[in-house]
């Protein structure tokens, strides 16, 4: 226990989590304009007419577009502050909860590596990141420290290696290793790519591609952890990483994201090097302090870490908890690292019935959806329910009495042919949403 | 210690080479592959399908400007008809051109501006804005909200509705004419000026670009499958049925209504969308590229489906407007079958081919 105690607080530099802060800082402040430069705050935050929440979370709000362009100027501007590590720990607090309540505004555009963002600035806001190569130790040099608690840096390892582990663990299905589907699917679409372009459609490419990608999940946070394979890891990272962006651009930013923050598994002396490159020898040899929290805050913060990470370890098995199949119904799918897994698409038809008169009004869905929410509920239970209870509010304001709304629903999941997806009698619009299995979707059967 | 020193600078290279080259776009060449040949389908594409359709309705759209004028200078039943034969095969003509809202097409909104559809809203406030431009004689035509006071649906209404001979042959005619006119030369401009694109810039960036996300040609193409099969089972069918309001028919909603060309435009616009599938069965189509992929399966079942849901069309009596009374049974058992093809289309086929059905690019994982 008390060996455990001292492996966890022994000093060790601080600069990993310097080079961290800085290169969170960065790609978040380049993620965001790239986003506005895109107008997807446009398409994604302001345009919509209905948005999908998360459940406990109905309170988020889209904030209309003054509200949304501001909400995104703090998330740029608390990013800006975090890289030049100025009122570094207001500015990452701000950031979390910005960037957090931004994803929290539509279920629609739930992507792994945004949860990945919110929990690694939640970790951010207990991580003394600005206490060397940042303004505020440059206004107040009392501030500056060259040690931290190994477990400061330990912690971002620890969640990191468990996004590579737990995105491994999902690959072990059999689509994924006996059948190599997705893979087989996805890869005939990149024929365009120069040199390997023909070996796109081999069979054994996709088996290649599906095995490896499994294989390093599973275990590169081990070979980052190791002292003597960590640097042949690292190149595998960015190797890996690379790969994925050229292969599937669609992923935007997430290969960067994580070729940057794997740089937290190198030690010390590299990130002295890589910080001496900009910051000159002899600012990391002057004397400065060992960073430690008071007795009291230290216990709080590694209860508070304890219970974190045991949730984080929970939270992608209570799949189990549902029935299967976990890639049909979707339940406990989310906040799992379960990254390009499964090849899904849908296509649902809407019917409000009013029972007194016997009328059926079909739904057109561009009419209160984008594409890509129409696309993203079609597969998703959860999604479906919430829009047939919206679709009961649209048509109860038209004057339909008591709406009964039901669907048709149709979904190919891996490569298989497409089968109906919605129980056609069930009137959606009486569905709770719960944590219950639903009851509205149709048994899978391949 | 020096090694470990190498180490690290390598690593530090390696990453800032890494950021960097990963931003440039790669070079786009499509290799020979043993798999299939997209720029030899996109190639067919351009060459077989598409330029030749802009082409056949540049050439009908110069035909039917003489029939329009001698319409317009001696307003009778007689030239109306003559008229009618000529305005049916533009407009059929275009409906082979309607899938090919990318490129060029997009850029200039040229499906929007020709047949925005439905034609008519429920309270016809179309009309009355086609009306109010003819009475203030001031329009510009080319406002993005002005898409559905022109095109092929306004000139239906204006050469083919109850009292066309009788208003033209007004003696205040003169800014009716005018106008008719001015559609008319818009929709050659708009044509003219989408086939000189494809011809002179678009057609070498269309078949150099074999990829498969959104915005690539082929990401395109997907997607138009989807969204004209979304228009026909909505605006073209559905809409005018009732599907959407309670069963209260809008039988003024069709397409083409006024030239009571409904039916035929449906049933272009369905066989030109098989066209594009099978390309001829030339062996360069998307019906040839899920075969490549081991999907042949998918391949004949969505060729059943479209010759299922053409031949539902076809058993409909003409015209369409009043079948939606008068044969129900004929026109819901069509319907049926288009929401068969276009669930195939939309999910089966974008999936099995690596599609996003978004029109929009964004990331996802």
């Amino acid at each position: 226990m008390t060996a455990t105690k001292n492996w966890l607080n022994r000093q060790v530099s601080i600069t990993p989590l310097i080079t961290f802060r800085i290169t969170f800082g960065a790609i978040m402040l380049f993620s965001i304009l790239r986003f506005w430069w895109n107008g997807w705050i446009e398409t994604q935050y302001i345009r919509p007419q209905f948005y999908f929440t998360y459940m406990g979370f109905d309170w988020v709000k889209p904030l209309g577009a003054t509200g949304t362009y501001l909400l995104f100027l703090l998330m740029g501007l608390t990013a800006l502050l975090v890289l030049i590590g100025l009122w570094y720990r207001i500015a990452i607090i701000l950031f979390f909860l910005s960037f957090s309540y931004t994803e929290m505004i539509d279920v629609t555009n739930y992507l792994n590596h945004y949860y990945f963002i919110s929990i690694v600035s939640l970790l951010l806001i207990f991580l003394p990141a600005n206490r060397l190569f940042a303004v505020d130790v440059y206004l107040n040099p009392a501030k500056k420290c060259n040690t931290v608690p190994f477990w400061m840096v330990g912690v971002l390892r620890l969640q990191m290696g468990m996004v590579y582990f737990f995105a491994g663990l999902a690959k072990l299905n059999y689509d994924w290793m006996v059948e190599a589907i997705p893979m087989k699917i996805w890869l005939p679409a990149k024929s365009h790519l120069p040199l390997i372009g023909a070996l796109m459609y081999k069979e054994w490419v996709a088996y290649a591609f599906s095995w490896f990608g499994a294989i390093y999940d599973l275990s590169i946070a081990f070979f980052l952890i190791n002292r003597i394979t960590r640097p042949y890891a690292y190149i595998a990272v960015i190797g890996f990483h690379l790969f994925t962006a050229l292969f599937f651009p669609a992923i935007g930013m997430f290969p960067y994201v994580m070729m940057l923050s794997s740089l937290v598994f190198l030690d010390g002396k590299f990130h002295q090097a890589l910080l001496r490159l900009v910051a000159g020898h002899t600012y990391f040899n002057q004397a400065a302090g060992a960073y430690q929290f008071n007795r009291l805050n230290q216990q709080l913060v590694l209860a508070f870490m304890g219970l974190y990470f045991l949730v984080q370890t929970l939270i992608p098995f209570r799949y189990l908890l549902y029935p299967a199949p976990l890639f049909w119904y979707e339940e406990g799918y989310r906040f799992s690292w379960r990254v390009m897994l499964m090849e899904k698409s849908g296509n649902t038809f809407f019917y409000v019935k009013e029972p007194g008169s016997g009328r059926v009004f079909e739904v057109n869905n561009q009419e209160f959806l984008t594409p890509q929410q129409e696309r993203m509920m079609s597969t998703q239970p959860d999604m479906i329910i919430r829009y047939a209870h919206y679709l009961k509010k649209v048509y109860q304001a038209r004057r339909i009495h008591h709406p009964e709304v039901y669907a048709e629903g149709y979904v190919a999941l891996n490569g298989l042919p497409s089968k109906p997806f919605i129980n056609p009698k069930i009137n959606l619009s009486a569905q709770k949403l719960s944590w219950h299995h639903v009851q509205f979707i149709l048994p899978f059967s391949k | 210690m020096k090694a470990n020193k190498k180490i690290y600078l390598i690593l530090i290279v390696l990453l800032c080479t890494a950021l960097s080259c990963g931003k440039s776009n790669n070079p786009v060449d499509e290799p020979v592959t043993n798999g299939f040949d997209k720029t030899a389908m996109l190639t067919n594409y351009a060459d077989n399908l598409i330029i030749p359709g802009y082409t056949d309705l540049q050439q009908k759209l110069q035909l039917l400007t003489p029939a329009v004028n001698t319409f317009l200078t001696a307003p009778t039943t007689l030239n109306q008809q003559a008229m009618l034969q000529v305005f049916k095969t533009a407009y059929l003509s275009f409906e082979k051109v309607s899938f090919t809202q990318f490129g060029p097409a997009e850029t200039i909104l040229y499906t929007n501006f020709m047949n925005t559809l439905p034609a008519t809203t429920n309270d016809n406030s179309d009309l009355q804005k086609i009306e109010a431009n003819i009475s203030s004689g001031s329009y510009n035509l080319s406002q993005n909200i002005t898409v559905n006071q022109q095109g092929f649906p306004a000139l239906d209404y204006l050469l083919f509705s109850a009292n066309t001979v009788q208003q033209f042959s007004a003696a205040n005619s003169a800014n009716r004419k005018k106008y008719v006119q001015d559609i008319l030369a818009r929709m050659q401009d708009l044509t003219d000026n989408v086939l000189s694109s494809w011809k002179n810039s678009y057609r070498a960036q269309f078949i150099a670009n074999t990829k498969s996300d959104a915005g690539s040609p082929i990401g395109y193409m997907v997607n138009q499958f989807a969204y004209e099969m979304d228009q026909l089972k909505g605006p073209r069918i559905g809409w005018p049925f009732g599907k959407q309001s309670g069963g209260l028919i809008f039988e003024n909603k069709c397409e083409g209504y006024y030239s009571k060309t409904s039916l035929a435009l449906a049933i272009e616009n369905l066989s030109s969308l098989k066209a594009y599938y099978i390309a001829a069965g030339s062996g360069k189509s998307f019906s040839a590229y899920l075969t490549a992929l081991g999907k042949d399966q998918l391949n004949q079942s969505i060729l059943t489906y479209f010759d299922n849901a053409i031949n539902k069309l076809k058993a409909v009596p003409d015209p369409l407007s009043a079948s939606l009374t008068n044969n129900k049974t004929a026109v819901d058992a069509a319907y049926k079958e288009i929401q068969i093809l276009l669930t195939v289309l939309k999910t089966d086929l974008a999936s099995a081919l690596s599609v996003r059905i978004t029109y929009v690019d964004n990331d996802g994982d």
